[in-house]
């Protein structure tokens, strides 16, 4: 069962009076469980699909469905609820709400969802503080903190919720290679962990190398899917 | 809802953590508000003072509640003059008539009869002050009188007029020299001359006990006259029913004297306009200088003004000197000695010279020793309690018309004495105000029947009438001329005759009917009620109407004329200076806020993107404003109540011109700190943040979670 479905999808943008086409037609389904990279080089519309299936937009044409539900039928209230309940995001520019200190940014969704109370939202920010390796930051300000900590303090708002699926917008980008490698460890170790679907997009092949399935894009299409796992099972031993 | 609850929480911390993100941003935003606030508060505190200080000013010295005069009339109703003196008003013909229709009107307690005015009053000279003194001893003399006390006063008063006399020969002689001996008025000139030659000879001293009268007539119808000093002054009234004035304005009271006996004639001379126009100089000049001393801080040693003061004090004692005769001036002499620690063999005029040159260290002991010592032995009103004073005023029918009324005391408004507003004012009884007004009552046709009868008596009236009215060197001169043809024996018969008729009409007590049976010129109404002013005016408005009277009806505030205004101009003046400040504040709020909003566009589509509701965006940025407006409002407000209550501690804001005194009704201003400044300080600022906050608002609406994932490259 997939928890993403994107069925013949395009996207177009206005760019003064011309219409640029992002996405050209696009299918595509994540399964539950997956860590799927989407690589392609820039413009190539990696950004706009993740937009897609993250439902901070909706598509020109086609379907986007997530969780079950097709994006195109809901309103924007719908569609913001969604995205708190389902989806978590890491930034490429690990977007910390600065005022706040890593715990207070890790508790945040905890607290736009409701629901439980100061002690079992503690323990479970404390919990994951911990499993990205930053607990003995938590009072600190994202300001005082590397940009390899902060994007573990993204990854642990990310997955605080326990959301479905977790989308990832170059989560490396900013990073040298080799806390970028060990970001993506984190990320494939929390896949593992509990089951959460990851989709992350990136240009640097190490990373790729990591992925479950690679989807490569060109100009707004789909050029390949190659599912790595049963590569490496192919290839490895 | 704990979901809410929560959320709210959280964005309530974002809000308050980002106003202490930017301490500048917050801090300057900050200052906006609290200077807002601030003066709202001071400004609405001390305009409602102001309203407060007016209304007492107003409604309880001259304006009542409401005031009707005729509507036919020219111009309108202004109780404290206005740009072109005097109202002009048409008369009510018969007031009486007024008050019946307008006393059935609910609401209304009182309907009191006015008639506003300015009047010349003669201040009289000191020549003619000392020789009634000597008139005095003369009379007792002549009834038969004696003893050695009678003879010593007789006989100072007497050395005092020869003294005036040669102080008058001496000045005259100087303008002699000057003036050109063959002119046209050279005989005048020289009959003038000769009888104050004569008047200043031994001779004419040594004879005064043989023809008494007859030498005082030639004192004072040949020599007085030439000491032109004698001045008019103008005298404000209000002609009103006294009895009712005084239950109608709580505020008036008689300071010195009493009150004019019911249904008599009489004025109420107010005691500022006596303290400005009728004090002797040096007296009013040293008040002065221990007013700006006590009330404005000023000192002698570097204020122009008052060293300015001083000197002319000192300049001023041959004014002193002329008042007194030698035995009051031995007396004084030798009280203010000691007093002074001056040598023991010190004229007068070096003691007073000493007295008056005061300096910073010296004044208040000098004060207290000139209103102790010298003041006593001296005449300090030109005009004052017990004397008759004449008041002339132009008549309706364009002759002068004048009355000769008793001071009964000195008049003031309780709260505003110092008021040249208010303080100007004198209360004359109704029945004197329609003899100048020129409203014919039935006595006074009968007293001019009586004149007509004897028709040389009356030409010599209306003489001296034009003499005085076109200047007195001139009048001198027709006086004296008339005199000349008039045997001077019959003209001491005619002015006792003419007393004896004064003091005639002077003890008549009129009747409650006879003064309301007459013309006044406008009416002032007392409400019962004051806060239905509104309504009750409507209802005389058509009480009026319905019985024809043809009154025109204004409140208090219209009737003040020009003063009343003054408040409307302050406030006009407030609202569009805060209405300019907020607009400024509006501006940079708003500005502010956009930059702050714009430079958090990616934190604000990162919260969108992990599910923060756009409501919550919205509500987080308003918050924020709106705690810099409640926070730096109430300090604001604070701070206001704070000046308010320095202001109070300090003595208020000094009125230093009469217009504040009188609109502050009092010597200074007490703003009182207003519930409603408070709160409507608070409204204007909160609104006004909240206003400037809606389009950085509305920017922070239309951020979109995409705005999140836009890459730094």
């Amino acid at each position: 069962m997939s928890i993403v479905s994107v069925e013949h999808v395009s996207k177009d943008y206005m760019l003064g009076k011309t219409v640029v086409p992002a996405l050209r037609d696009v299918s595509l389904a994540v399964g539950k469980g997956e860590f799927l990279s989407i690589a392609g080089p820039s413009g190539s519309g990696k950004t706009t699909l993740l937009n897609l299936v993250g439902c901070v937009d909706t598509p020109t044409a086609g379907r986007v469905i997530v969780a079950g539900q097709d994006t195109a039928r809901l309103s924007e209230r719908a569609l913001t609820e969604l995205r708190l309940r389902t989806i978590g995001f890491i930034f490429q520019s690990f977007n910390l709400v600065s005022v706040l200190s890593v715990f207070q940014n890790v508790e945040f969704p905890l607290l736009l969802q409701g629901g439980q109370t100061r002690k079992e939202r503690a323990e479970r920010v404390l919990a994951l503080l911990d499993a990205v390796g930053i607990a003995e930051h938590a009072r600190h300000r994202p300001s005082e903190l590397s940009g390899g900590q902060r994007q573990r303090v993204a990854i642990a708002r990310a997955l605080v919720t326990r959301p479905a699926l977790v989308l990832a917008d170059e989560p490396t980008a900013n990073l040298d290679s080799e806390t970028g490698g060990n970001i993506i460890d984190l990320m494939k170790e929390m896949n593992r962990r509990d089951g959460t679907t990851f989709i992350f997009s990136t240009h640097d092949p190490k990373v790729m190398a990591h992925a479950s399935a690679l989807v490569r894009i060109e100009d707004g299409r789909i050029a390949s899917r190659e599912d790595l796992d049963a590569a490496r099972l192919a290839g490895g031993r | 809802m704990a979901p809410r609850r929560d959320a709210a929480r959280v964005l309530l911390r974002i809000a308050f953590r980002n106003l202490l993100a930017s301490p500048v941003r917050t801090g300057i935003l900050g200052a906006i508000v609290l200077v807002g606030a601030l003066i709202v508060v001071v400004g609405s505190s001390v305009l409602d003072s102001i309203d407060r200080g007016m209304r007492t000013s107003i409604q309880g010295s001259l304006g009542g509640h409401l005031q009707v005069y005729e509507a036919r009339s020219e111009g309108a109703l202004e109780l404290y003059g206005g740009l072109r003196g005097e109202s002009l008003l048409e008369p009510i013909e018969d007031f009486s008539k007024v008050k019946a229709v307008l006393e059935q009107v609910p609401n209304v307690k009182q309907v009191v009869p006015m008639g506003i005015d300015q009047a010349m009053v003669a201040t009289g000279n000191a020549f003619d002050l000392a020789l009634e003194r000597l008139r005095g001893d003369v009379r007792r003399l002549e009834a038969g009188e004696d003893g050695p006390e009678l003879r010593r006063d007789y006989a100072a008063h007497a050395a005092h007029v020869r003294r005036m006399v040669q102080l008058l020969r001496d000045e005259i002689a100087q303008a002699r020299e000057i003036s050109d001996p063959e002119g046209r008025e050279a005989a005048e000139r020289k009959s003038e001359w000769e009888a104050l030659q004569r008047a200043a000879t031994d001779a004419f001293w040594r004879d005064l006990d043989r023809d008494r009268y007859g030498s005082l007539e030639f004192l004072e119808n040949r020599v007085a006259p030439l000491a032109m000093d004698t001045a008019f002054t103008f005298l404000r009234y209000v002609g009103t029913d006294v009895d009712a004035f005084f239950r109608a304005f709580p505020l008036a009271e008689v300071v010195k004297g009493e009150r004019i006996p019911t249904g008599q004639r009489g004025v109420l001379v107010g005691k500022q306009y006596a303290e400005e126009w009728l004090k002797l100089k040096n007296a009013r000049r040293l008040d002065q200088i221990k007013d700006a001393r006590d009330r404005r801080g000023k000192r002698i040693a570097d204020d122009e003004e008052l060293q300015r003061w001083v000197r002319e004090n000192r300049a001023g004692i041959r004014e002193i000197l002329l008042q007194l005769d030698p035995i009051r001036a031995d007396a004084l002499a030798q009280e203010l000695r000691p007093a002074l620690g001056a040598p023991a063999a010190e004229p007068l005029e070096a003691l007073l010279g000493r007295l008056f040159a005061a300096t910073d260290e010296s004044f208040d002991g000098q004060y207290r020793i000139f209103y102790d010592v010298v003041a006593p032995k001296l005449r300090l009103y030109q005009i004052d309690v017990g004397d008759t004073i004449t008041i002339k005023a132009p008549s309706k029918s364009g002759y002068f018309s004048s009355v000769n009324v008793k001071v009964y005391g000195f008049l003031q408004f309780k709260g505003i004495e110092r008021s040249g507003i208010a303080g100007m004012m004198s209360v004359l009884d109704l029945m004197s105000f329609r003899d100048l007004y020129g409203y014919l009552t039935a006595e006074k046709a009968a007293e001019i029947r009586a004149l007509q009868k004897s028709m040389g008596a009356r030409e010599i009236d209306r003489e001296r009438a034009e003499a005085e009215l076109f200047g007195a060197a001139d009048g001198a001169l027709v006086g004296e001329a008339r005199v000349a043809e008039i045997d001077e024996g019959a003209l001491v018969k005619r002015r006792e005759e003419e007393r004896a008729s004064a003091a005639d009409l002077a003890a008549h007590v009129y009747s409650q009917e006879e003064l309301e049976h007459g013309v006044a010129l406008n009416a002032a109404l007392i409400l019962d009620d004051p806060r239905l002013l509104r309504r009750t005016e409507g209802d005389v408005r058509k009480a009026i109407a319905d019985a024809g009277l043809g009154l025109k009806v204004v409140d208090w505030q219209e009737a003040a004329g020009l003063v009343g205004q003054f408040v409307t101009l302050l406030r006009v003046v407030l609202f569009t200076a805060v209405v300019i400040f907020f607009a400024i504040a509006l501006v940079i709020i708003n500005n502010a806020m956009v930059m702050a909003t714009l430079q958090r566009v990616k934190e604000i589509g990162t919260m969108r993107a992990i599910g923060t509701q756009r409501r919550f965006v919205v509500t987080m940025l308003l918050v924020e404003i709106a705690t810099v407006g409640l926070v730096f409002g109430l300090a604001g407000a604070a701070l206001g109540a704070g000046v308010v209550w320095g202001i109070r501690v300090a003595g208020g804001i000094p009125a230093v011109t009469d217009l504040l005194y009188f609109v502050f009704s009092g010597p200074a201003l007490f703003p009182r700190l207003g519930a409603l400044a408070v709160g409507g300080s608070l409204a204007v600022v909160l609104l006004v943040a909240i206003l400037s906050a809606l389009y950085p608002a509305l920017i922070a609406m239309r951020v979109t979670p995409v705005e999140a994932m836009a890459t730094e490259d």
